[in-house]
């Protein structure tokens, strides 16, 4: 076979976009096993390498850095997260799409225009509402934001259940099953890669989330934060110079199950918006 | 204009109908209908649906509750938000300092629209309950059968369903987000900033000057006009650029992985999906870092001469390359580390949909004899624009509302030097989100942070419309089934 310079050409040119795209990563990883515990701005590679910042990490948490603690924290909140959301978020799935009611197109309609309001707009107020029902500051709290409203985006997984046939269903109406039993033992199980993807999705919110966590655990209290807002914290400009190198140790560490979920959810992701589209 | 028009027609329509059966089922009914006026549980109880009655009678003995405990203290002060200050106030019985018994504004304006909500729903309930007493009234009249309390609630698995999937998730909504904006919305016409903070100082309605300060360029100190002409303006470009340059980017970067002559594939797929699975907070943040004033590609550009270069030709003044510390620079820096986070989710999508390209038409334009490109202009980009097209206005409203980028990129680092934006508390790299963030977090100015805010609102919505009306025009959905 001929090698042709068009092909030649595409593969230096992934190759040199792959390296812009992979460099920050490798930086951030090669960082983490620094001796060095500040940033490093004379090379690349540390000069010394060393786990010591995985050490000090996960078996030496101080005022400052308290890692395992918030792990845990993020992970609890993203369990609860991840039932409340996922329930939410198929039960309107499957009420907009499977039934039809007066005020559907309505609700629909209701639902785009809220979601054209900044998030963070609502959440101003409802710091606020939290506050006086002395909510703040506590991962209640949190989970209440992150799942109270997750109904709005129920798009995709409605996108999904349209494809469902509807001669399934009504096969199931004429032996006599209750919609319940439709929503539960037909369509549930036709569901799987949507239930995966809302799952996934929503449990990755609190670890990826990095404002609403800002706003409602704002005490200053080390021990209950969440991921996103203990490794912030780290880069203050007092501390970048002795946690510089832990704060790649804790993205390192927080990056691998995130990867590996995200990379699951991403099939999913693609059909769901493509799938939705083409379905009209 | 048409249709929109048929569609208000209808839906005044619908609610007209909806007091109309109320005034028919009033004058109609029996004693029974007209005591459910008053007795909420009337109507059940005389066609023997004992436990609905007692529900419905609970939730009428609630909301009275409420409305004389809550809605009495509250409600009353709405017009004017309060007039009793706090203070210190000498007891002579105690013979001590006491705290008077003064107004919170803001829980005066809570606790308002919560009773508010509560009142609307209540007489939604009201007539519709009565609306039913009478329909039971004529099945009863006309011997059908009327449902037992059993029967009841099985119709909530089968017909009613939805009202059961429904009830929480719309719950969650309009206390976790409809009653926030609300509030919101109205502490837009307050004055509600940091020298009028319940509980020790009061707020009250100002009207429109919030807005008026927003757009006038007026006031020596306070720039509120001239920061939100400039930050709108960097909030559209950025959108813009935003949006199109990742959009197209991804398209590219697909096309160029999935060409039948590129070898691993997955190899290539990968390695771009390794900096979208690390989490934002984390890839910016390095980033960020990473081009730092004293950081480690400044280290290289100043190893390599770069920096010395670009001082004399005059576009640096510094010792180092202000990637993200001076004006020009982070706007185009933010612009390109967008595109390094926002390619490879576009390409992902980018992949799916040329996935399912129509392989017959590009088949038999090839057999035409047109060339590669012309199957690109003429096939592969209409049908990925068709395909795409909502997702492009989502994306776009959501840059506009793109919060993390911009906040995590240049908060802490960049401080602008233009006193007049440092005035309003904005900045050159702001967003009209992340000022909005800033001014609540920062500097406590809940009233301007509300009236942007409806302002994105307002300019997300004028968008999505009218993309959206375009793209139903040139509807094409036939074409590609």
């Amino acid at each position: 076979m001929k090698i042709k310079v068009s092909d030649v050409l595409r593969h230096v040119l992934l190759a040199f976009l792959s390296v812009i795209w992979i460099v920050p990563i490798v930086w951030l990883l090669v960082t983490s096993f620094s001796a060095y515990t500040g940033m490093n701005t004379s090379s690349f590679f540390p000069e010394e390498w060393s786990i010591i910042n995985y050490k000090n990490l996960l078996f030496g948490a101080d005022s400052v850095a308290q890692f395992p603690r918030w792990f845990w924290n993020t992970f609890v909140i993203a369990c609860f997260n991840c039932v409340i959301s996922t329930a939410f978020v198929l039960m309107v799935a499957y009420a907009t799409s499977c039934m039809r009611f007066k005020g559907r197109k309505a609700l629909m309609n209701v639902a785009v225009i809220i979601n054209l309001f900044p998030g963070v707009l609502a959440m101003i107020a409802v710091y606020f509402i939290l506050r006086s029902l002395n909510l703040t500051n506590s991962h209640i709290g949190l989970i209440l934001v992150y799942s109270a409203s997750s109904g709005l985006g129920y798009l995709v997984a409605k996108g999904f259940l349209d494809t469902v046939p509807v001669a399934l269903r009504e096969a199931a109406y004429l032996d006599g099953a209750s919609e319940a039993k439709v929503f539960f033992k037909v369509v549930m199980p036709m569901s799987k890669p949507i239930i995966v993807y809302t799952v996934i999705s929503s449990f990755l919110v609190p670890w990826m989330d990095f404002v609403y966590a800002k706003m409602m655990l704002n005490s200053g209290i080390a021990s209950e934060w969440t991921v996103a807002i203990g490794l912030y914290n780290m880069l203050e400009r007092s501390l970048i110079n002795t946690y510089f190198t832990q704060f790649c140790a804790g993205g390192v560490l927080v990056s691998i199950p995130i990867s590996i979920l995200f990379i699951i959810m991403q099939k999913f992701y693609v059909e769901g918006v493509t799938g939705g589209a083409v379905k009209g | 204009m048409e249709k929109s028009k048929g569609k208000a027609a209808l839906f005044f329509g619908a609610v007209g109908g909806f007091f109309v059966s109320f005034a028919e089922a009033v004058a109609k009914g029996d004693l029974f209908v007209k005591l459910s006026l008053i007795w909420m549980g009337a109507g059940y109880f005389r066609r023997k649906q004992y436990i609905k009655s007692l529900l419905i009678t609970i939730f009428e003995a609630f909301v009275i509750l409420f409305s004389v405990t809550v809605g009495i203290a509250y409600v009353p002060k709405f017009s004017t938000l309060g007039t009793v200050q706090r203070a210190s106030v000498f007891n002579p019985v105690t013979m001590k300092n006491e705290i008077n018994d003064f107004d919170n504004s803001f829980m005066i304006l809570l606790f308002s629209v919560i009773t508010f909500v509560i009142w609307f729903v209540f007489i939604l309930v009201y007539i519709s309950n009565v609306k039913n007493a009478y329909k039971l009234q004529k099945m009863a009249e006309n011997g059908e059968h009327i449902n037992t309390f059993l029967e009841d609630v099985n119709s909530y698995k089968n017909e009613k369903f939805y009202v059961t999937l429904l009830t929480l998730p719309v719950l969650g909504v309009v206390v976790f987000t409809i009653i926030p904006l609300l509030i919101l919305i109205l502490v837009a016409f307050t004055n509600y900033d940091q020298q009028h903070m319940p509980p020790t100082q009061l707020f009250t309605w100002t009207g429109f000057t919030n807005f008026v300060s927003l757009f006038s360029s007026g006031g020596l100190t306070i720039t509120f006009g001239y920061s939100f002409v400039r930050i709108l303006a960097w909030t559209l470009i950025w959108a813009v650029f935003a949006t199109f340059t990742t959009y197209i980017g991804g398209i590219l970067m697909s096309l160029l992985i999935n060409n039948k002559r590129t070898k691993i594939k997955k190899v290539w797929r990968t390695i771009f999906m390794v900096t979208i699975a690390v989490p934002q907070f984390v890839s910016l943040l390095l980033v960020r870092n990473f081009f730092a004033d004293g950081g480690i590609v400044n280290a290289f550009c100043s190893a390599v001469g770069l920096t010395d270069f670009l001082r004399d030709i005059g576009l640096i003044s510094t010792s180092y390359i202000p990637f993200l510390s001076s004006p020009g620079w982070a706007h185009v820096m933010i612009i390109i580390i967008n595109i390094w986070v926002g390619v490879p989710y576009q390409m992902l999508i980018a992949t799916g949909v040329l996935m399912n390209l129509p392989e017959d038409q590009v088949e038999s334009a090839r057999i035409d004899g047109a060339s590669k490109f012309q199957i690109f202009r003429h096939i592969t980009m209409p049908y990925v624009l068709f395909v795409t097209g909502p997702a492009l206005v989502t994306d776009f409203v959501k840059n506009i509302n793109n919060f993390n980028v911009i906040y995590l990129l240049t908060q802490d680092v960049y401080t602008t030097t233009n006193q007049a934006l440092a005035n309003s508390q904005a900045k050159e790299t702001d967003l009209l989100v992340t000022w909005l963030f800033r001014l609540t977090q920062e500097y406590y100015n809940y009233k301007m942070a509300a009236v942007i805010g409806i302002i994105v609102f307002v300019l997300c919505s004028a968008f999505t419309l009218i993309a959206f009306n375009r793209m139903i025009k040139g509807n094409r959905e036939e074409e590609y089934q």
